[in-house]
């Protein structure tokens, strides 16, 4: 792993087999969410820009693991190497979902020949290249994409989600 | 890159104080239950457990499977006949035993299918339609009741009873229930006294499981707990992952994951017991043979993958090797069947080798499904096998003998009435039937084909179901429609007067010519009702009470949570003004008669109906007794499994399995009886190479009625889909995403291409129902004349490439669904 995936990204490997693990793998909370009184009914989330990586931290197939908006959302980033809907890049091939299924909340495992996502729980099944469209599977919505932004220097960031994150009433906790 | 659908980014929670209902899921046969949440618009709960009626703590992210997450599909904001707006959560409710908070893709989606003026539901049928003027204008129920009456009561003194036709629903869930088909089995029967009648997607009035009646057996006989219990579940013609998905991923993955081990080894002490084994029958590698692969293994799924039509076959196969091993339940046999020496010359003749030779199953295959089926796990403890099958084999080559297959099998083996075992439907629906006897015989009428196309019948009444696309031979039956409604068109369009009566007249001169009067009872514009003359606006799920029943025979009260749109109304009131108007009628004319034929709708509410209903369930499997709803009410979502055996305690005592007593089954002999002429004429003709099997998928349900609403479906499914082998769509220069046409001598139908190696080479499947193409273009006209039921499910056709439609295949994803 890289530096920036030591210092921001969590560790879920262990969970991709089987995934009854990933609750407890999990923080349940984000960053600001312990005070009661935060009130998550805003009806326009301002999502943070968070940087996720560089460019350069990406090869072709390799997920690299890591959270937004908050640490308790994981999140995946991938280089798909070949273009995607809403893919960043110079190749429109980076791409960002959430790892929580859209059905129950299932670790989704990746799965890079295919270009696909999958559920243990339930079997669902999100093409990465399609914005997260349900293959096949019980979820009621796509994949929630991480949408991204490139500056010029290659660094990429998150600024907003398309679709709420499993297990959330907004997609920020607080 | 065109973008792909994602909803809302956030929802509102209900608050504390938000009103509660339970309900069931308003789809599948499986019945999960949920919970719905009501409070007004402008209100939100808070994060704090006790500010919201979920007590969940939304400051967290919740863990997986929490059953306090909220999807967007879930929820909509719906306004009242007052104008009032209201939030609507249907959440799926994490304490019924059926789904445990589990939901499918269509279950989960009812936020989106809830009427609301501003949504895509917008076009729900709110006022009734009466064709004026080239078009179908709003009316009052007063006028549409009225004309409607005079024609059906002028038909009915001139012509007969069997002038009156009708294709309606006869099932449970959305749109039915045991109130709403009492209501119609009411008018039809006990009023109109026609045998014209049919139901749902079907030419005649018909059980589709004949045979396993003759045999004794009810089509729901097992709980879903015996899925759980079983060592070996058999799967024909269902793919449950997409179809009964819930009952497939909470009770039967679980076995053949080992899950209920523990359960078995407590309520079924003294046996050995392993992980469930399953075997499924299917001429497609489906979703549901992936899954249940990669959740028990390899080695515990035997899939055979049979030709097209050759159940008997394959199942008369399986007896023979059971038979010739030993493997049958000689005890069972012997103190609980008869008619065994019947069987054994029709059934256990069949030959092996020409078994093999049809099904295009090797001999292998056939002794490992023997085994799993029956060889005993040691001397005294025989297998416990599930068998569930559904319209595979229902709606397979002849439906009598195709049932009768099974069922033979089930008895051979001693499967009944005991934990683990069982031979029922998977089923569709769910189920609400009851109705005063059918006045016809059997095999019932063919409707289609001599009232409609035969011209027997004058007046059409069609209510929830959409034959224009969805029977037999649709197009030809479109034809037909069209021709003989515009007949009546033409005679309304001469009418300059302003009376009904003399309307009504010019309608009787139309239909002496050949015409037919339309009636069409739905809740949208169906493709059917794009010929009626008069359109009725039913309520749907949630707008009314409802009750009914699902694959364990599951009773439970369907809570009306809010209003109907404009002045629609249930069927059953919609049955009733009509049977008080005729009533009132004839009264008038003195005819007590006919009079009393149509009295007795007077009912005000919906359990009252409910009530009534239950003198057309006693001693069938869905007997609910003195059940009421105050009882279901608060039995919730896990209600009471019928047949209710007696009120204790002012609550039902329910059957959790049928058949634990003595009662006697008789086998129903059963050969192979090879090809009808229809289908043989097409086998021999090169023109029409290909296989057309069909059926159902994941996301949509039925004629996509609803899912048309839900952007998130229809994104995934703007066509119809046909799965075709790499190896046909290379020589048919055919690519994922391409439009092609599927032709033979009775229609064309047009579809896209998903190439997939799910069928074998020669093989397609096509998408049941779509609006956007209709896969019964192309079905025969073929029914089995015992039963009446259509062989729907084979039929074959050329295939051309039509080319490719820009965009869509960017679009979609063309990843195999069967694979995990
Ligand atoms: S499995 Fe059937 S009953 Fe359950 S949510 Fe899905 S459609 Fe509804
Ligand atoms: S949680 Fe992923 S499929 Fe159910």
């Amino acid at each position: 792993m890289s530096e920036v995936s030591r210092r921001h990204f969590l560790k879920l490997g262990a969970c991709v087999v089987g995934g009854a693990c990933a609750a407890d793998a999990l923080p349940s909370l984000g960053q600001a969410a312990d005070n009661g009184d935060v009130t998550t009914l805003r009806t326009t989330l301002p999502y943070p820009r968070l940087k996720l990586a560089a460019i350069g931290q990406l090869t072709t197939e390799h997920e690299l693991l890591t959270t937004y908006p908050d640490q308790a959302s994981p999140v995946v980033l991938v280089k798909l190497g070949r273009p995607a809907h809403n893919g960043v890049g110079p190749d429109r091939d980076i791409v960002a979902f959430s790892r929580r299924c859209s059905h129950m909340g299932g670790a989704l495992a990746f799965r890079a020949e295919t270009g696909t996502f999958h559920c243990p729980l339930h079997y669902a099944m999100f093409d990465a290249r399609k914005g997260g469209l349900m293959v096949i599977g019980q979820a009621t919505d796509n994949l929630p994409q991480i949408e991204l932004e490139v500056d010029t220097t290659g660094d990429i960031y998150a600024v907003g989600v398309k679709g709420l994150l499993y297990g959330r009433q907004a997609n920020m906790l607080a | 890159m065109s973008s792909t659908y994602h909803g809302e980014d956030r929802v509102p929670i209900p608050p504390a104080d938000a009103q509660q209902f339970t309900t069931v899921c308003s789809y599948c046969i499986v019945g999960c239950g949920y919970k719905v949440y009501k409070w007004p618009l402008g209100k939100e709960g808070g994060p704090l457990p006790h500010q919201n009626a979920l007590k969940a703590d939304y400051r967290r992210q919740q863990p997986e499977q929490a059953g306090t997450w909220i999807s967007p599909a879930m929820h909509s904001v719906i306004t009242e006949r007052n104008g009032q707006r209201f939030n609507i959560v249907v959440l799926p409710d994490k304490d019924c035993v059926v789904n445990k908070g589990n939901h499918s893709v269509r279950g989960g989606t009812h936020g989106d299918v809830l009427y609301a003026p501003d949504r895509p539901t917008a076009d729900r049928l709110t006022h009734p339609l009466l064709y004026r003027g080239q078009s179908q204008l709003p009316t009052t129920w007063d006028e549409a009741i009225e004309l409607g009456a005079l024609v059906i009561k002028a038909s009915l003194d001139k012509w007969g009873s069997d002038t009156i036709a009708m294709k309606f629903f006869d099932h449970g869930g959305g749109g039915g229930g045991f109130e709403n088909n009492w209501a119609a089995g009411k008018f039809f029967f006990t009023g109109i006294g026609t045998k014209m009648a049919s139901i749902h997607n079907r030419p005649a009035y018909n059980s589709e499981v004949f045979a396993s009646g003759d045999a004794g057996i009810a089509p729901l006989p097992s709980a879903y707990l015996d899925a759980e219990l079983a060592d070996t579940i058999m799967v024909i013609g269902a793919n449950s992952y997409e179809t009964q998905s819930i009952y497939f991923l909470e009770h039967m993955l679980p076995n053949l994951g080992g899950g209920t081990l523990p359960l078995k080894q407590q309520l079924l002490p003294g046996e050995p017991h392993a992980h469930g084994r399953m075997i499924i029958v299917d001429p497609r590698r489906t979703s549901t043979v992936a899954v249940a692969e990669a959740h028990a293994g390899k080695d515990n799924v035997l899939h055979l993958q049979i030709n097209n039509g050759t159940d008997i076959a394959l199942l008369n196969a399986l007896s023979r090797l059971i038979h010739e091993q030993g493997w049958h339940d000689q005890e069972f046999i012997a103190r609980r069947t008869e008619n065994f020496a019947a069987f054994q010359a029709a059934n256990l003749a069949q030959n092996l080798d020409e078994a093999v030779r049809l099904t295009g199953i090797s001999k292998a295959q056939m002794m490992t499904a023997a085994e799993w089926i029956a060889k005993p796990k040691v001397n005294t403890a025989r297998r416990r096998t599930l068998f569930l099958y559904e319209k595979g084999l229902i709606w397979g080559l002849k439906n009598y003998e195709n049932v009768a297959s099974v069922v033979d099998l089930a008895l051979l083996t001693g499967n009944l009435g005991k934990p683990g075992t069982g031979c029922g439907r998977l089923g569709g629906h769910q189920e609400g039937y009851s109705r005063p006897a059918y006045p016809g015989q059997r095999p019932p009428v063919n409707v289609d084909e001599i009232a409609i196309k035969g011209g027997a019948s004058k007046v059409f009444w069609v209510a929830g179901c959409n034959p224009a696309g969805g029977t037999l031979n649709a197009q030809q039956f479109r034809a037909y429609l069209a021709h003989r409604t515009a007949l009546v068109n033409q005679a309304l369009d001469a009418t300059s007067s302003g009376s009904l009566n003399d309307r009504m007249a010019a309608v009787m001169t139309a239909l002496d010519k050949g015409g037919l009067f339309l009636i069409v009872q739905d809740i949208y514009p169906i493709e059917t009702a794009k010929y009626a003359h008069i359109v009725f606006p039913a309520a749907q799920w949630g707008e009314m009470n409802l009750t009914s029943i699902n694959g364990e025979r599951r009773l439970r009260l369907y809570q009306q949570f809010m209003d109907a749109p404009g002045i629609a109304e249930p069927d059953w009131k919609i049955m009733a003004r009509m049977a008080q108007r005729l009533e009132s009628a004839y009264r008038a004319e003195g005819k007590a008669e006919m009079a009393a034929r149509f009295s007795g709708f007077t009912w005000t509410s919906d359990e009252e109906v409910f009530r009534a209903a239950s003198a057309g369930v006693k001693g069938a499997q869905e007997d609910y007794g003195d059940t009421t709803y105050a009882m279901l009410k608060a039995l919730g979502t896990n209600g009471v499994q019928t047949p209710v055996q007696e009120i204790r305690q002012g609550m039902p005592v329910g059957t959790t399995r049928l058949y634990m007593d003595e009662k006697q089954f008789t086998f129903i002999p059963s050969a192979w009886p090879g090809f009808p002429p229809q289908i043989q004429k097409l086998i021999d003709d090169p023109r029409y190479p290909f296989w057309v099997n069909n059926g159902r998928a994941n996301h949509g349900w039925q004629t996509l009625y609803d899912d048309l609403r839900k952007p998130y479906v229809m994104g995934r499914a703007p066509f119809p889909h046909v799965e075709i082998h790499p190896q046909d769509a290379r020589s048919l220069d055919i690519a994922n995403g391409d439009l092609i046409e599927l032709f033979n001598p009775y229609g064309t139908v047009s579809a896209m291409a998903v190439v997939t190696d799910s069928n074998a080479p020669g093989h397609v499947f096509m998408l049941f129902e779509h609006p956007k193409g209709w896969l019964n273009s192309l079905t025969t006209d073929y029914v089995d004349p015992a039963t009446t039921i259509p062989y729907y499910k084979g039929t074959k056709a050329g295939i051309r490439k039509l080319g490719e439609l820009p965009g869509l295949g960017e679009q979609l994803s063309f990843i195999p669904t069967n694979r995990t």
